[in-house]
């Protein structure tokens, strides 16, 4: 039995990647499990919802708190220090989940630094449960690429078999810097590099049903369009001269504004935008639904500010569910062409 | 296109939703229709009632025994939808839909709206409203409306949005003698508006001017195809208001004067209409188009009983673009011979304090044989020898003697001129207190001659050495990068693809790449940071400038992609783009941005740090425009003059710039996805021009 741990950093691209290696190596008439021995929750789910998504997936008999045995939130330290129930449940857990399976696919916290006080961090349950690694790097600039060497390094230090680094969301315009640059670097220090995979609109855009659950609020229209995605975030700051240039320049995006000001909300309307985030508890001149509702773009409204809006948006990341088929399927294909899969599946123990 | 026509031709008429009680609006309805006089046949219908004002009154719309034209429903909201289904089946064409709560109340209104206008699709009905006060015509004559006044008899086609300021002129219209043919109330326009109904005026030989009071357009393009061909038949007056409709509105970092009424103002004047910009002005116009004759030109002659209102209304003439007619020698002899001593034969012709009635008939009739005279404005003080009423007993008389030029009259004054300045408004002569007023409405009807006159169109620009091919490709490129603006390398090539002459724009990753790119562009060059999310690239110190060998471009290239991480460290730029640098040349703007509702809309004027100080740039619609309108266009800045030579400057090569223009107007026409065009600076030069700068954004 082999086991594969994803780490990587918020945002890089994890749960994509344990569903595309896990249906790629399932594709290939492997029996694979899936893992993840420190899990979150939301507001909306009491249970890890990559748990959830990956259970039914790969039809896993196995119960939920089997799948994600501990759930750590922010605050888990208020309850003491219980790292060793807590290890001994992961390792029952994990004994169970491997149970005649060829590989399992453990996917990491939320930071793979999480539980790092109690002993339970990615790179130390990697060794316990004595698995191989690969690190996720969401590469924005150089600083992104040194954290990731560090974490790489950190890894290795602990004696985890780390398989390399893969890529992920790449903007066009660094591919050539990627490939021609950081690749030759990482080699030079001993890391070889996976995967570079481009950024996928479906994989890298929230829909408006996600903005919703995060921000709560009242939906004025558009109940029926929440599966929007949405790829940009832009505040009604500007002018009322200078907001179509501003508008014109954010696909399907976010656009957060107060509700006084119908005269931005309609600019918006006219052109690509998912969501309207009504801001400050203003309810909108009654055009501004009417004209939503033909367009049929969802209106939101929240009773705080613009900024607390923005703050939270800012924890928005795409999301797979289990009935996103476009997303799966892209998720699979982004390992088949862009990772070496197969590599993965030789070198990992 | 007038195919409302047979169905305004109202024989008959039901009222659903008709009522006993007085007061209610199934009452009024009847009344009203009742009180105009209609001939036709009327048919109440309300379930519970048996005869409404001495009419037999229907249970349903399928109970009574003959054909309807028109049916005006004022029944409940949510019953709407009913009652035009038997409308439907019952063979009705035509309806009024008075009652309220629909579109304008919200999402569950406006569902409403949309299952009833789709009722009226499947029937083929042509509905008013809902939420409107109905219609009045003087000539079926019908008022199938909720307004208590019911106007005189006219020539002014009304078309109002507001419900309110309908009946308020309704009512007002009388007071002044004001006449209408046809008063139409658009309400929600959830089927008929303003492009229909101007179609059915601009046909109707009853109406002699167009009115319309509107807060926003529907299908602005199919307006202003209908407005262009009615005012070529007619005037065509709008008074538009409600600038919150924001979708219209349009504007750019630097051609930032416009706005969505600079794009309502263009079109407006590219399709012939005259805007009124007051409410006032806007009956002042339509009295004046109604009771007069056009004006020929813009020469104004002005009789006046005393100096300081003839100086007034002198300079009101010169402020509002007219021009002081100059007599024929003839005219002045005349004048000189029959005119006392003191009194002033030179335009504005003062005929002294003791005028009376004799000598403004002689004055009147002098300067209206005068060919140099298009019309005349006759002001009248109430001086002790002044009788206004035999003044305007004379101006009337010479009036129908001389029924070609327009006149004007100001009686400048109370209580003393009120009984001649009445007679004058009876007789059809337009009268005023003031001058302003006066002197505007000229302004309209000489605007309207300028562009009866100009009615000759140019033909519409083609190329034959255009790749539109290419510009696809790259659209679909950076429509696959997910991307709305175009990197300048990108706009470049679009350009050039269209025969615009784009300075050599190319992009480089590297820094050895940039100087690879120089080396065969040649030197100067100047690198600029290619990011779609930089909207100002000296802002974030992108751009270096006078490069002149290997070591500054690749120094320049590093230096510009640090700058850029420390302003925006979230942005990834696509690398560096290095441009040809050029020899200064008249620094000049075109812009374009595709309005909600009128389309694309081309700008010109004057570039660089005059276009926030100046200001001095012109617009037109793109679609259709001639190479005659886009000389026009160039002509009305100030940057024209700088272009023909300006204290021994060259003159600029203005043709390569009209062809240039109209290229961009071909690009912006073919590519609707372009959402908004700016070439910022173009350089005019004695030979051609270079296009340094091109920005495109684009919707995906």
């Amino acid at each position: 039995m082999k086991s594969l741990y994803i780490m990587g950093s918020v945002g890089s691209g994890k749960t994509a990647m344990a569903v595309g290696l896990a249906l790629k190596f399932k594709q290939e008439g492997l029996k694979v499990a899936y893992f993840k021995p420190v899990g979150s929750t939301t507001l909306t789910s009491k249970a890890d919802e990559d748990a959830i998504l990956m259970k039914e997936l790969l039809n896993m008999p196995e119960p939920l708190e089997i799948i994600s045995p501990i759930i750590a939130s922010p605050l888990y330290l208020s309850r003491g220090n219980r790292s060793t129930e807590m290890l001994r449940a992961i390792k029952e857990a994990f004994t169970k989940v491997s149970t005649n399976t060829d590989i399992v696919i453990i996917d990491s916290a939320i930071y793979p630094y999480a539980l790092s006080t109690i002993g339970l961090d990615s790179p130390s349950l990697a060794v316990e449960l004595n698995a191989s690694a690969i690190y996720l790097i969401n590469a924005k600039n150089d600083y992104t690429l040194d954290e990731s060497v560090f974490h790489n390094r950190y890894i290795q230090s602990h004696g985890v078999n780390l398989l390399g680094n893969i890529f992920t969301h790449v903007p066009i315009p660094i591919q050539a810097k990627i490939e021609g640059v950081y690749k030759p670097l990482l080699a030079d220090i001993g890391f070889s590099t996976l995967g570079i995979i481009p950024k996928q609109r479906v994989l890298s855009s929230p829909s408006v049903a996600q903005v919703h659950e995060l921000l709560g609020g009242e939906l004025l229209t558009g109940e029926d369009n929440l599966d929007l995605l949405t790829e940009d975030i832009i505040v009604g700051a500007m002018t009322i001269e200078s907001a179509l240039v501003h508008l014109r320049r954010g696909n399907n995006k976010i656009f957060l504004i107060g509700g006084d000001r119908a005269d931005m909300a309609l600019a918006a309307l006219e052109t690509s935008t998912s969501v309207i985030v009504l801001t400050g508890g203003l309810y909108p001149d009654v055009k501004v639904i009417n004209r939503a509702m033909e367009k049929g773009v969802p209106v939101l409204l929240v009773h705080y500010d613009t900024y607390t809006a923005i703050e939270r948006l800012s924890e928005l990341a795409g999301r797979i569910t289990p009935k996103n088929q476009n997303c799966i399927r892209k998720a699979i294909e982004n390992v088949e062409r862009y990772c070496d899969w197969q590599g993965i599946l030789r070198e990992c123990k | 296109m007038a195919e409302l026509t047979p169905l305004l031709a109202i024989h008959s008429v039901a009222i659903i939703g008709a009522s006993k009680k007085t007061g209610k609006v199934g009452n009024v309805l009847v009344r009203n229709v009742i009180n105009s006089g209609f001939t036709g046949e009327i048919f109440p219908v309300n379930p519970t009632e048996k005869e409404i004002e001495g009419l037999v009154c229907y249970q349903g719309i399928r109970d009574i025994p003959k054909p309807i034209d028109l049916a005006v429903v004022c029944v409940p909201a949510p019953n709407c939808p009913d009652v035009m289904e038997e409308c439907g089946k019952k063979g009705i064409k035509l309806a009024v839909v008075i009652s309220s709560y629909f579109s304008e109340i919200g999402p569950e209104g406006l569902k409403l709206e949309k299952r009833l206008t789709h009722i009226c699709n499947k029937y083929g009905i042509r509905m008013f409203g809902p939420n409107c006060e109905g219609i009045l015509d003087t000539l079926i004559p019908i008022n199938a409306s909720i307004s208590p006044s019911f106007p005189m008899q006219g020539d002014i086609g009304f078309i109002s949005q507001s419900g309110a300021i309908l009946l308020s002129i309704m009512d007002w219209s009388k007071t002044v003698g004001l006449g209408f043919s046809r008063v139409f109330s658009l309400g929600n326009k959830a089927d008929l508006c303003e492009t229909g109904l101007i179609h059915y005026l601009a046909d109707d030989p009853s109406t002699k001017v167009i009115l319309c009071y509107l807060e926003d357009v529907r299908k602005g393009e199919e307006f202003l195809e209908a407005a262009s061909q009615a005012s070529q038949k007619k005037p065509v007056i709008v008074l538009k208001f409600g600038a919150s409709q924001a979708g219209a509105l349009a504007a750019s970092s630097h051609t930032g004067v416009v706005g969505s009424d600079l794009a309502y103002e263009t079109a407006f004047t590219q399709a012939g209409i005259l805007r009124a910009r007051t409410m006032t002005e806007l009956f002042d116009l339509a009295k004046s188009f109604s009771y007069q004759p056009l004006p020929k030109g813009d020469r104004v002659a002005i009789i006046t009983n005393a100096g300081g209102p003839g100086i007034v209304a002198s300079d009101t003439v010169e402020n509002f673009g007219l021009s002081m007619a100059r007599f024929e020698k003839e005219t002045l002899d005349s004048l000189r011979e029959n005119l006392p001593l003191e009194a002033n034969i030179y335009n504005p012709v003062d005929i002294v304090f003791d005028a009376k009635a004799d000598r403004y008939g002689f004055a009147l009739e002098a300067v209206l044989k005068d060919p140099n005279v298009d019309s005349v404005v006759i002001i009248v003080c109430p001086t002790a020898a002044a009788d206004p009423e035999n003044i305007a007993r004379t101006i009337i008389g010479l009036r129908d003697r001389y029924p070609d030029k327009p006149i004007f009259a100001i009686y400048m004054g109370g209580l003393a001129l009120a009984e001649g300045a009445k007679m004058l408004t009876r007789a059809k002569i337009p009268s005023f207190t003031f001058p302003e007023p006066a002197i505007s409405s000229i302004s309209g009807m000489a605007k309207y001659t300028r562009r009866a006159d100009k009615q000759t169109e140019g033909e519409e620009i083609s190329f034959t050495d255009i790749d539109s091919n290419r510009v696809k490709a790259i659209f679909y490129d950076v429509i696959r990068d997910r991307r709305s603006v175009l990197l300048g390398s990108e706009a470049a090539a679009v350009a050039t693809a269209y025969g615009i002459s784009a300075v050599p724009v190319k992009l480089a990753i590297t820094p050895e790449e940039a100087v690879a790119i120089a080396e065969t562009m040649g030197y100067p060059v100047i690198l600029k940071v290619a990011s779609p999310k930089i909207l100002h690239k000296t802002d974030v110190r992108g751009v270096s400038g006078g490069l002149n060998n290997a070591t500054e471009v690749h120094n320049a290239f590093l230096d510009v992609i640090e700058n850029v991480q420390r302003y925006l460290p979230n942005v990834i730029p696509y690398g560096i783009e290095v441009n040809k640098m050029m020899p200064k040349g008249t620094e000049l703007i075109v812009g374009m941005t595709r309005d909600v509702q009128f389309g694309p809309l081309i700008a010109f004027g004057l570039g660089g740090v005059y276009v926030n100080l100046l200001k001095d740039v012109s617009f037109r619609l793109a679609k259709g425009i001639t190479l005659a309108e886009i000389a026009a266009m160039i002509s009305e800045t100030k940057a024209s003059t700088l272009l023909r030579g300006f204290r021994g400057e060259k003159p600029a090569d203005i043709m390569s710039l009209i062809d240039m223009i109209a290229r961009a107007a071909k690009l912006i026409s073919d590519f609707e996805e372009i959402s908004e065009l700016e070439i910022n600076p173009l350089f005019s030069y004695p030979n051609g021009y270079a296009a340094l700068d091109i920005k495109i954004t684009i919707e995906l």
